[in-house]
Parts: C-alpha cells; structure tokens; sequence
C-alpha cells in the first residue's frame, strides 16, 4: 500500500458508544471529478495517539474501479477530519 | 530507610522528535530524525536560533542555541522547521498520560522531562528496570517518539543517568556506580555547571566531576559560596530534593521578555511594548494573588548589550497601569536611546495581596482595580484577544506579549530540582 493522506468527504454513522462506521466516502481526482467509493467492510479500527494526536484508523474493503481493494482511512478527532491514509 | 528509585524521563531531540512524529501521522513519508535538520525560530521575527537538533545533524557540530546562519554554514543542507509549541504541549500532555500509570507521584520538571517516584511502587509493578523499559517501549509503540530513562536513588542521578547515552535507553547511576560513570565525564556535564561556572572551574585545573569531587569544599566556597558547595555535593551524588507533584516551588518572581520583531528607536513604540509586557505580568501576578514591591526592565540593544534597572516601591501594586508607568520611568533613567531589540519586565518581591495598606499620598486605584479584574475574567471567559488597549491598534505590536505561548502557561526549565 502506498502512503496518500489526501482529505476525503465521507458518510458515516455513529453508534450509541460513539464509534463512527465509515459507509462511503468521496474523493477529488485529478481532472477535478468526484469519485465516490462504497466501503463494503470495515477489517479492523485501530486508535493512536502519535504524538499525542488522537487519530482512529480503519482498514476497509471496497470495490474500485470494479476491483476490490483494501484502503485505510483516518479520521482525526481534534479536527473531525477524515483522510484517504493508504491504498 | 527504605531504598528509593527515581526515573527521569526525558525526551529525545524533544522537539524535533515530536515534529517528526507528527509529520509521520500524518502521512509524511521523510522522518525529520534520518536527515541533518533542526528545529530553528523564524529569523523574519529574529528569532533565529536552533532549538532542537536531530542526531545526523549533531554530526555536522550543530549546537542548540546557535544562529540558524552560523548552523547553515556547517551544514548547507540542514532542513529548518519552525517551532510549533501547541504540538509540543500537547506531547508533552500525551506523555505525562502514559507515565502516570507507572507512579502517583510524578512531577514535570520541563516540557519535555519528568521525574517518578517509584519507591514502593515495585511491590505493585515489580522490577524497577524492568518497568523502565516498559515505559520506555510503550512511549515509542504508542506516541511515536523515543526517550532515555535514567534511574537512582535521587533525582540528581536520575537526571545525570538519563543523560549518559542516547537515544532510545534506559540507564542505571547508582552511588555506588558515580566513580565508574559519572567522575569521568566533563565537569561542564555535571547539572548546575554553566558557562559562568566551567570558566572559573577550567581556571583551576577542575576538567571532569571527578576532579571536583576530589576538591576540598572549603576551598570551593572559598570562590563560589554556598552554591559551590552545592556543587561539590552534585559532585558526590548527593542531593535530596523530593519529587514535587504540581512542581510547587514557591513563586520568587514574574517577569516576561520578548524579542521586537524590529529595532526599536522611538519612545513611544517602547512603552508599547513595555505595556505588552505589563498586560501578561500583571495578569500572571492577579491570577496568583501577589503583589508586587520591586520592578526591574531589561533590554537589549541591537549590538547584544545587555542592560537592566529596577526600583523599589512604597507601596506593593497588582496594577497593569502602575507596574507599566513605573517601567516606563525605569525606561526613561536607562535608555540611552540605543535600538532596542529585546525588552524584559520582571516583578519580584512578592506579598500576598488580601491585605491592602493605602496610601494618602497616592492615586485611588479602587477604580483601576476593578477594570483589571474585568479585562481579566473577559479575557479567561472569550480568549487573550478579546480585549486589549487601543493604543495597539494599528502599531504592529502584539497587545500583549512575552511567554512560549502568549498568554498561557508553558513548562519552562528550572534550575532547582
């Protein structure tokens, strides 16, 4: 996998413990178009604090390009931003 | 007595490492570490000195403290990064988390150190050495950034331990271990030694701590007073001091310093500045509860002379305007109109302020008191910035000044234990 960390818009839902499930998420390609990645399955979460930056990382599984990949997103809590980290 | 075991934890290249570590979240693929670079002030402000180095970058004889010129001379291809103190105290939070698992009675001692006090706590956690690389490894696994642990039966030769070899070690100084692996280190190695010091120590064939331990104290206090003394006792790895939680050491005085983005030549800009200055000490000195009786100003002029003047009140003030008009006054008597380039005010002589002996030969300053307390508690309550003076409207000059972080605490070091 190679190292992105691009920002990303992304749909998400909370459960009532406040973990946040990635459902989809979209990002701006070269030739200034959405693409929009459905994530079929989350493999793990992970929480870090390098640092002292909490950061939740998730490994997920979708279908690109009618491939199916596995990618990591990161979601940083004190900004509430979320990342494309790797693919 | 029971035997008692001290960590002292202390970051290396904290700086520098937490940058990097930082960079490497998020998603840097260049650890800062790897290649010559340093952590170094922004020389369009003038503050243009290195703060933190990396390990390649020591190679080159890159002193922390030197100018980010004189440092690009020995390295033409050194990476500068500008300091970024929110990351660091947020660090610095981050590690004071991990390492109150291990002990109730931690103290920081800086930003980036901290002592533990692990008496007793072997019962509970076992080993002492053991522990410490557990520390040690879980800072690296969970932060990001490495440490060096030292371990004693004091906070001295904690200290002295962890300084031994870096990075990323765990070291032992026992009394019983000072003659093998503290008397050959240089005597300028040994904490409280200084500039000022080393010069009068090398003038008397004093070279490693070996050599001063060895000394007659008479002699030492015969030229250094008590603190030679105290030294010579370092020297012998004595030292008692406890590990104070919350670091309270009583407060002696509250001074802030800034260096002027250019050189200052009117008078007015000065007592601009000066009044920056009076804003932060004065909210320092209330939120304490103290009162000042002595203010002193320091500057420094464009060609690094160094000057200072302090006068000694009647009357003990909390007051912004009092402590800012007596400075200007101090001003007046010191300045011989030279650019300045850094300006310092310090308030010391410090009483408790619950009890107030007025003057009938002074202003009334019930009024003023009450508008410091309001600008105070607006500025707690919606930020530093939410009020300040009009006068530094348009003038470039921050309204107020001094401090890491304008206005909010930063650890600092300290030269008492």
């Amino acid at each position: 996998m190679k190292i992105y960390m691009q920002p990303i818009e992304s749909m998400v839902w909370f459960n009532r413990e406040g973990i946040p499930h990635p459902l989809r998420y979209r990002i701006l390609t070269e030739d200034d178009a959405y693409k929009t990645i459905k994530i079929n399955h989350v493999l793990f979460r992970e929480e870090e604090k390098v640092a002292g930056n909490r950061m939740l990382l998730f490994r997920c599984q979708g279908e690109i390009n009618g491939v199916l990949k596995v990618f990591e997103l990161k979601y940083e809590l004190s900004t509430c931003r979320w990342y494309l980290y790797k693919i | 007595m029971k035997k008692r075991f001290i960590f002292h934890i202390d970051v290396n290249s904290a700086y520098l490492s937490w940058e990097a570590s930082h960079r490497l979240q998020r998603g840097d693929s260049l650890d800062l570490r790897t290649v010559p670079s340093a952590i170094g002030g922004d020389p369009e402000t003038r503050h243009g000195i290195i703060l933190a180095k990396s390990i390649p970058a020591k190679k080159f004889k890159i002193q922390t403290g030197e100018t980010l010129y004189s440092a690009r001379n020995k390295c033409p291809d050194l990476l500068i990064v500008s300091p970024n103190y929110n990351l660091y105290r947020q660090c610095s939070m981050a590690l004071k988390e991990v390492i109150q698992e291990y002990s109730p009675l931690i103290q920081q001692y800086s930003v980036d150190e901290f002592f533990l006090d692990f008496t007793g706590m072997e019962k509970l956690l076992g080993d002492p050495m053991q522990t410490s690389y557990l520390i040690k490894d879980k800072i690296k696994e969970k932060l990001g950034f490495t440490v060096n642990i030292g371990i004693s039966s004091n906070k001295l030769l904690a200290k002295m331990a962890s300084e031994l070899q870096k990075p990323d070690k765990v070291h032992t100084l026992f009394p019983e271990e000072i003659p093998s692996k503290m008397w050959p280190l240089p005597v300028e190695e040994l904490f409280g030694v200084g500039r000022a010091t080393l010069r009068k120590f090398r003038d008397r064939g004093i070279r490693t701590i070996g050599d001063l331990a060895s000394e007659n104290p008479d002699d030492l206090k015969r030229y250094l007073k008590s603190y030679g003394l105290l030294l010579w006792n370092y020297a012998h790895g004595r030292d008692n001091s406890p590990v104070r939680y919350n670091n309270s050491i009583p407060v002696k005085g509250i001074g802030n310093s800034t260096t002027i983005p250019f050189d200052v030549e009117d008078e007015s800009a000065a007592h601009l500045v000066l009044l920056s200055l009076a804003e932060t000490v004065g909210m320092r000195l209330r939120e304490d509860d103290y009162c000042t009786s002595l203010i002193s100003i320091s500057l420094k002029t464009k060609d690094f002379f160094y000057y200072s003047h302090q006068k000694k009140l009647h009357l003990p003030t909390d007051c912004t305007s009092v402590i800012h008009q007596i400075a200007c006054q101090l001003l007046a008597e010191l300045w011989q109109g030279e650019p300045i380039r850094h300006l310092g005010l310090r308030v010391s002589e410090l009483s408790s302020n619950n009890l107030f002996q007025p003057s009938l030969f002074e202003k009334d300053i019930e009024k003023q008191k009450r508008i410091d307390q309001a600008v105070d508690t607006i500025r707690l309550k919606y930020g530093a910035q939410s009020v300040f003076r009009s006068a530094f409207l348009g003038s470039g000059l921050k309204p107020l000044s001094g401090g890491v972080i304008e206005t909010e605490e930063y650890p600092m070091m300290s030269s008492i234990l």
